[in-house]
């Protein structure tokens, strides 16, 4: 039985949670600076926002700002809801039921990005 | 039976304290406080993203959702709102930065000064974005 495997993934799940943190503060900053800044006045008209989503580069910085922050927000709340102290088995169930709302939460903006995209 | 219950609410009641008690910055020191406002600026930063989805979906009623959003997201209420999420971004952030290097080692002896020092870079951050905010 390998004991060191908790410790790994305990390990790995702060690497992601440090590492996405780093990369949402980049993301961040430009997915403000874009929305409000570049255009004069920001992203103010329907038309704004779907010329600035159909730019190839655009989409993939918010899609991965999308994945980015809610990891980071999954693995924040889960952090907090287990320094509650959680049974073994109630922790399995908040890291699946995060786990699923993150994906539905990653699933709805990239079908909000279609439709907005696809008009 | 009825002693049983009165025992594990008793129990859970001096658990809730326990829990409290440790949470409660009061008293103990400057990192505490970073903790607990990392806490609580990132629990209100996960409510925003889940209101940002949310509102966002009126993007799925084409020009006129979106339009009726912009106007009401123009109003000085929802400017102020939009000052306080920069407020909880900037304190989350920024003191995440300052976990995630002395997590990783660096500037463990220097942990006080670059707290301050990044309260001051926030401060001056917030009051720039707030000016941006209600001169645009």
């Amino acid at each position: 039985m390998n004991h060191a495997a908790p410790h790994n993934k305990a390990g790995l799940r702060w690497l992601v949670q440090a590492g996405s943190g780093l990369l949402l503060l980049v993301l961040l900053c430009l997915h403000i600076i874009a929305n409000h800044f570049v255009v004069p006045g920001g992203l103010q008209t329907y038309a704004d926002v779907v010329r600035y989503l159909s730019n190839p580069v655009v989409l993939i910085l918010e899609m991965t700002l999308l994945v980015a922050v809610t990891g980071h927000a999954a693995l924040g709340v889960r952090a907090i809801l287990f320094d509650l102290g959680l049974s073994r088995e109630a922790g399995r169930n908040v890291s699946l039921a995060l786990g699923m709302l993150g994906i539905v939460a990653v699933a709805y903006g990239a079908w909000l990005t279609s439709k907005v995209i696809g008009g | 039976m009825d002693v049983e219950r009165e025992h594990d609410q008793t129990y859970q009641a001096a658990e809730v304290q326990r829990l409290a008690n440790g949470l409660d910055p009061r008293g103990r020191g400057l990192g505490m406080w970073a903790f607990v406002a990392h806490r609580i600026t990132g629990i209100g930063l996960v409510v925003y993203l889940l209101l940002h989805l949310l509102v966002l979906s009126v993007l799925a009623q084409g020009p006129h959702g979106w339009d009726s959003f912009v106007a009401l997201a123009r109003t000085p209420v929802f400017l102020v709102l939009d000052v306080v999420l920069i407020a909880g971004t900037l304190i989350h952030g920024l003191n995440g930065v300052r976990v995630a290097l002395t997590g990783m080692g660096f500037g463990l002896r220097h942990q006080r000064p670059a707290l301050v020092a990044l309260t001051i870079v926030a401060a001056i951050a917030l009051v720039y974005a707030a000016h941006r905010i209600f001169t645009s």
